[in-house]
């Protein structure tokens, strides 16, 4: 191990590459440090803005209250507009680990208003504002440093091990020292994973140290060290492979760099091409009728109905003051109707979570031929930016809707009158 | 220099491996293009299975008052560009569903790479991948020992001594390696052509073989011309590896983010807040105590000669809706007028990093000449957005000059107006119209081009090179 040392530092290629691929690391890490800082400072602005918003509402209670103003044409004194005035919004705080893996955090939006009228597919849970063109071509990670390119770094420097030895005809001369020839590559590649997994764990530690990550987060990160060492013993493995059947440095870094291209682009592509002829790109035509054909069809339904329908999906109704009168009142019953446009969409987007989920183990069944793509996916698990995480964030949305739905039924239902004790507890109850 | 390329291609021939490998290559490409067109084709098919019913909705619809049928509105279906199956751009990233209603300028919705886990970085399996990744590597490794051989066998000193003259063994060398290139970018482009039948594909396609031809006879040239210089093959490989590395890979996603920091986007959060301060300076349409309303009637009670809403033979509410989306569209020219500046300037100074890589320069064309990138993109967003308006503004005058008078919700028009309300249809932009966008592109390659003519043309220092 120790002579390959020498053998490395006098190849000034080498250690020119190892260099670039440091410098390559940082800045993939730094640009997770970039976005994990942004979508912090962009989550902290919502927040002033929606403390200035409440603080704003509080005083209109006041204002209502000691009768220095008219109660607004949007009054918040009813439930309902009380319930639109709490500025919900819900959240999906970055992981740190966010560092090493951008994964899918720019196709998702990470921060939605949330109102009783709000879905899971709506416009503002779009990606943020970005080119189009960058986003096709990819953001340099520390995820796609790793998968890509470490396979490449090794390449550089394991091609002519063996290799050049055949290509000046005296590897001969070195297994007439008694030396085993597996072994003597085995010692040579030994020193290169040894120096990657230093140089990897030195610059990872780096950012770890820089967030002060808490023990849950360091737990995560040993995760993911554990991925990375296996990644690269596998890649040695396959170069060893080639090393010791190759033919000189040029047959093994033709092998090598196939292997790469067949593993890093053919067989993703090939499986992400697949996919989209088996499952094409979901119109969420199931979504669009129920945001329009349907709920124009419960618009039209007369506040009976309505009322009928409102009562047999929320039980608890069937109690409330108003299911006692004697008479509908059209008003509760047109500020109800988003619960039952709730109710379908939560139907909707279960079916659409069905078929992304079809999607995704048909992707999934293909891990065994496509590590690279398996490890991208575990490792944006880890930094939670990967399509589950968002599939949970999106589920928390739902979660927050349902909750204002069932503030709104609960206390209109009940005629309640809300003051500034009631709306602080509102807010409470929707942080 | 015909000798000398049908030398090289005998050469090739001669080398049963290098046959085997290729019927398969040829083979796995026919089979890529393929399931390009039908990828294509099938996303086309649903596309237009959704749009023909989301549109019955609406040719069916039950009597409605003009402004809630705004409120119900339609939808606009990103198309799928035939040559998508060649080059899927930015299609996998960009939403595919824009609603288009009243008061509101929604933003496009569900991206394919929203629906499922991340699989390729790289992209699908398109023609586009070998086109860009696969074949220039192939070219590379044809090219990069060629001259080197040669120089050990002493073919070269026997070709020299002959007569022949270096630089033109060199472009002959070339030239070969970039026919084999040309001949599996026509074999991608004549399967392609079947499944296209329009003068503006056809246009299209001729431009994508000039930008993938100047492509390879780059890298055909530099690989030669590192053969040519460098006595070790190793060495010329790892230079050309590397110069393939850094052009392909890290270049365009290191450059593709600089981009991004010196010209830099609002966040959708700050665009959003900005917009919304500047529309609440204009009419509101669904507000009756709005100052800008009475001013507005003010004007139309004089214009009219008349005392009151009730006298005027107009729908008011029609016009003041009209009125809101007029001062909507001002503000959203504004903002999404300055967004797509930023994104032509964020374009541009990315196409200016085909001056050290010709590959960022074979990118853009290849995705600008299928009409797959941004500036297509740009041009769909544009145009639903024009029929938006024309939507919007058919549904107000008809509230307003329909027939019925002011305050009059429950006035109805029934489905036989809903089908005269024209259908959204979204033609591509054509190419010669947009082609000024690639200027910079096509200036680079060509640069690339003369440069590497230059760099093999002067080489004289024979006796190194011999």
């Amino acid at each position: 191990m120790l002579s390959e040392f020498d053998h490395f530092k006098r190849s000034p290629f080498k250690i020119f590459s190892l260099l670039l691929y440091t410098i390559a690391i940082i800045y993939g890490c730094q640009n997770g440090y970039t976005l994990y800082k942004k979508h912090n400072l962009e989550i902290s602005n919502i927040k002033t803005k929606i403390s200035d918003s409440q603080s704003k509402m509080m005083k209109t209670f006041d204002d209502i209250e000691s009768g220095s103003i008219e109660k607004p044409r949007r009054d918040p004194t009813t439930p309902y507009w009380a319930v639109r005035n709490t500025s919900t919004y819900s959240f999906k705080y970055p992981s740190k680990l966010m560092v090493f893996s951008i994964g899918q955090a720019e196709q998702y939006g990470y921060y939605k208003y949330i109102t009783n009228w709000s879905t899971v597919f709506d416009e503002d849970l779009a990606h943020e504002i970005a080119n189009p063109e960058r986003l096709a071509i990819g953001t340099i990670d520390y995820n796609f440093i790793f998968l890509y390119l470490t396979p490449i770094l090794l390449i550089i420097l394991l091609f002519n091990i063996g290799g050049l030895e055949k290509d000046l005809k005296f590897e001969n001369l070195i297994l007439l020292n008694n030396i085993s020839k597996n072994w003597w590559i085995f010692s040579r590649f030994s020193f290169y994973y040894v120096l990657n997994s230093i140089l990897i764990i030195c610059c990872l530690l780096f950012y770890v140290f820089r967030l002060e990550f808490d023990e849950a987060n360091f737990n995560y990160f040993l995760n993911l060290f554990f991925i990375i060492c296996i990644y690269l013993l596998c890649w040695f493995a396959i170069f060893y492979t080639i090393n010791i059947f190759g033919n000189g440095s040029l047959d093994q870094s033709i092998k090598m760099v196939s292997i790469w291209l067949i593993f890093c682009i053919v067989i993703p592509g090939s499986i992400h091409q697949a996919s989209s002829i088996k499952y094409p790109t979901n119109y969420m035509l199931d979504y669009l009728n129920v945001s329009r054909e349907k709920s124009n069809e419960i618009f039209s339904l007369s506040s009976d109905s309505l009322n009928k329908k409102l009562m047999n999906s929320y039980k608890f109704l069937k109690s409330s003051t108003h299911a006692k009168d004697s008479i509908v009142s059209k008003s509760i019953i047109n500020r109800s109707v988003s619960a039952i446009i709730n109710d379908l969409n939560k139907n909707v987007n279960y079916q659409i979570e069905s078929k992304n989920e079809k999607k995704n183990k048909f992707i999934n069944s293909f891990n065994i031929f496509n590590p690279v793509t398996f490890c991208q996916n575990k490792i944006n698990k880890i930094a939670e930016t990967d399509y589950y995480s968002y599939k949970k964030y999106r589920f928390q949305i739902q979660s927050k809707i349902d909750d204002q739905i069932n503030m709104i039924l609960l206390d209109t239902w009940n005629k309640i009158k809300i003051n500034k004790i009631k709306y602080l507890q509102y807010i409470d109850e929707l942080k | 220099m015909i000798d000398i390329i049908i030398n090289e291609w005998t050469k090739f021939l001669r080398n049963s491996v290098f046959v085997y490998l290729n019927v398969f290559f040829i083979f796995s490409l026919i089979f890529v293009v393929y399931l390009g067109i039908l990828q294509n084709n099938s996303q086309e098919t649903n596309r237009k299975i959704v749009e023909d019913e989301v549109r019955e909705q609406w040719d069916n619809l039950e009597p409605m008052n003009p402004h809630s049928a705004a409120h119900y509105g339609s939808y606009a279906f990103k198309p799928m560009n035939l040559l998508n199956g060649l080059d899927g751009g930015v299609n996998d990233i960009t939403g595919n569903v824009i609603k288009l209603e009243g008061h509101v300028q929604n933003e496009i919705l569900f991206s394919e790479a929203s629906q499922s886990l991340s699989i390729s970085k790289f992209g699908k399996l398109k023609s586009s991948i070998l086109l860009q990744i696969i074949i220039p590597l192939i070219i590379i490794f044809l090219g990069y020992s060629s001259i080197i051989n040669d120089k050990k066998t002493g073919v070269l000193k026997l070709l020299v001594v002959e007569g022949l003259m270096l630089r033109k063994i060199i472009f002959g060398k070339s030239l070969s390696i970039w026919l084999y290139g040309l001949l599996l970018l026509f074999l991608t482009i004549i399967i392609q052509i079947f499944s296209t039948s329009s003068f503006e594909s056809l246009n299209r396609l001729i431009l994508i073989i000039i930008s993938y031809s100047l492509y390879y006879y780059i890298l055909a040239g530099l690989a030669l011309y590192f053969s040519s210089i460098f006595k070790n093959n190793t060495t010329s490989l790892s230079i050309v590896m590397c110069l393939w590395i850094v052009w392909t890979i890290f270049i365009p996603k290191l450059w593709g983010n600089t981009v991004e920091k010196v010209y830099p986007l609002p966040s959708r959060q700050v665009f959003k807040d900005n917009m919304k301060e500047e529309r609440s300076k204009g009419i509101d349409g669904h507000n009756p105590y709005d100052k800008r309303r009475d001013i507005l009637k003010e004007k139309f009670l004089n214009q009219y000669n008349v005392d009151s809403l009730s006298q005027l033979p107009l729908n008011f509410d029609g016009i003041v809706m009209q009125a809101d989306e007029e001062y909507g569209n001002q503000i959203w020219d504004k903002y999404f007028g300055k967004n797509y500046h930023i994104l032509e300037k964020q374009k541009k100074l990315f196409q200016i990093s085909g001056i050290v890589n010709p590959f960022s320069s074979l990118q853009s064309l290849s995705m600008g000449f299928a009409g797959t990138d941004m500036m297509h993109h740009l041009d769909f967003l544009k145009s639903a957005e024009d029929y938006r308006r024309y939507f919007i503004k058919e549904l107000n005058d008809q509230h307003a000059y329909g027939g019925s008078k002011t305050g009059d919700w429950k006035w109805t028009v029934d489905s036989l107006y809903f089908r005269s309300v024209k259908k959204y249809d979204y033609k591509s932009a054509k190419i010669f119209d947009k082609i000024n966008y690639y200027s910079i592109d096509i200036i680079c390659l060509l640069l690339w081009f003369v440069a590497v003519n230059s760099l093999i043309f002067f080489i004289n220092r024979k006796k190194n090179i011999l």
